[in-house]
């Protein structure tokens, strides 16, 4: 049974970097991990240097070590591929218009991209029984963790769509007074099969968000990315997701005691003000789980485990 | 034709008239009844599917645009429907036949 692990933050506070490390970290206690990224940036590619798709596929040169990368744009396209396809088979070309014009729109609404993104994530967590720990390091938008907050929500939407079909169709029976023909539309329905698929997918969705998943918050020392870090955390507290920590990424390290000089003052100034703002993140009820210093250069190879070191979320541990 | 003949004639006769008053009174009226309410509900199903048709955003429209195959007929004439609807007034009264 894989168990989730979830890092979020605003963008560029380093999430690809904690979830490969935590990832590694994971892999080198031996469990089979996974990690998937959602950034269309791919990112996590350049951390291994490695060119990853969008299946799991083992990292080289780390036992135990997998990733994948989902585009979410090209997701959205896939999905809007396949139903045109679907839509071709099965209506006339007259109709096709009407029908694809809102089938177009449902996929440049807003939501549509983070819509693909959590079906993914579902379709990820359904498949994940070869893994013993799979990391999600999510994209940095606002919408993907509201979304994980909100699969209780599309559920009973769901529900309420299937119980107005539900009845529609037990009413057109009675009103056909026992036509064998009709009788059979309940049982064949293609519209009441795919909803109860999809409520399905967000029940499971959501349990194994309650149950089985741990989100972690990545923020840097700074007044944005608190405040950024104290909305995600309320919207996880209203949603009952289980926030296990706080990892402050880019602290600043400081000057050598004897050093004197413009370098040395600004690095020290720099280290106050970022004590001050520890002090607030580490008010908050989650337990700051790491505090990692910024590096001179990119985080890759070698680096990565040494932020794995620093990071104090057990691996064995649930996560 | 002997009188328990005639009797079954009759009887006969006022059955069929008893049922055509009671399919005409009675059962068609009721069926069309649930008919249209079954029309409505479907329509409402429609509206809650693809809110969006309409200007009003949907939180689920992703998720449902995989009905659209399916729902191809229906979907063109809901919307015909739906732009151009009498009041409910008229829908809700075509039961009566006045």
């Amino acid at each position: 049974m894989a168990r989730f692990a979830f890092f979020g933050g605003k963008g560029g506070v380093g999430k690809t970097t904690v979830s490969a490390a935590y990832a590694l970290k994971c892999a080198t206690a031996g469990l089979e991990t996974l990690v998937v990224s959602t950034d269309p940036a791919h990112s996590t590619s350049d951390v291994f240097d490695q060119q990853f798709s969008d299946e799991p596929e083992p990292v080289a040169d780390h036992d135990g070590l997998h990733a994948m990368e989902i585009d979410p744009d090209q997701e959205v396209e896939d999905h809007l591929g396949e139903l045109r396809r679907q839509l071709g088979e099965q209506l006339s070309p007259a109709m096709v218009n009407e029908v694809s014009m809102q089938l177009e729109m449902a996929h440049q609404t807003p939501g549509a991209y983070e819509a693909a993104l959590f079906d993914r994530f579902i379709d990820v967590m359904r498949d994940a029984d070869d893994f013993d720990r799979v990391v999600f390091d999510t994209a940095p938008t606002a919408g993907t963790l509201r979304l994980l907050s909100l699969p209780e929500f599309l559920q009973r939407w769901i529900e309420g769509l299937l119980e107005k079909r539900e009845k529609s169709i037990d009413y057109f029976e009675r009103a056909a007074l026992g036509e064998e023909r009709v009788r059979r539309m309940q049982e064949a329905d293609p519209i009441i099969a795919r909803l109860t698929e999809r409520k399905e997918r967000f029940e499971f969705a959501g349990q194994a968000l309650r149950e089985d998943a741990a989100f972690h918050l990545v923020c840097n020392p700074d007044q944005l990315s608190i405040r950024e870090t104290r909305r995600t955390i309320e919207t996880l507290e209203a949603a009952n997701l289980p926030l296990k920590g706080i990892v402050v990424n880019r602290l600043t390290p400081e000057p050598e005691e004897d050093e004197e000089g413009r370098g040395a003052r600004y690095l020290r100034d720099r280290v106050a003000t970022e004590r001050e703002r520890l002090r607030e993140i580490r008010d908050f009820e989650a337990p700051v789980v790491a505090e990692i210093e910024t590096r001179s250069s990119e985080v890759v190879g070698s680096l990565l485990a040494d932020v794995a070191d620093e990071l104090a979320i057990e691996p064995t541990a649930r996560p | 034709m002997t009188l328990a003949e005639r009797i079954a004639a009759y009887r006969e006769v006022l059955a069929e008239w008893l049922h055509g008053l009671y399919h005409g009174m009675i059962e068609h009226p009721a069926t069309e009844k649930i008919e249209k309410e079954a029309e409505d509900l479907a329509d409402a199903f429609m509206l809650a599917c693809f809110p969006d048709a309409f200007g009003i955003p949907s939180p689920v429209s992703y998720y449902t645009a995989e009905l659209l195959p399916y729902l191809g007929d229906e979907y063109e004439a809901w919307q015909r429907r739906m732009w151009d609807r009498d009041s409910l007034v008229e829908r809700k009264g075509q039961q009566y036949h006045f």
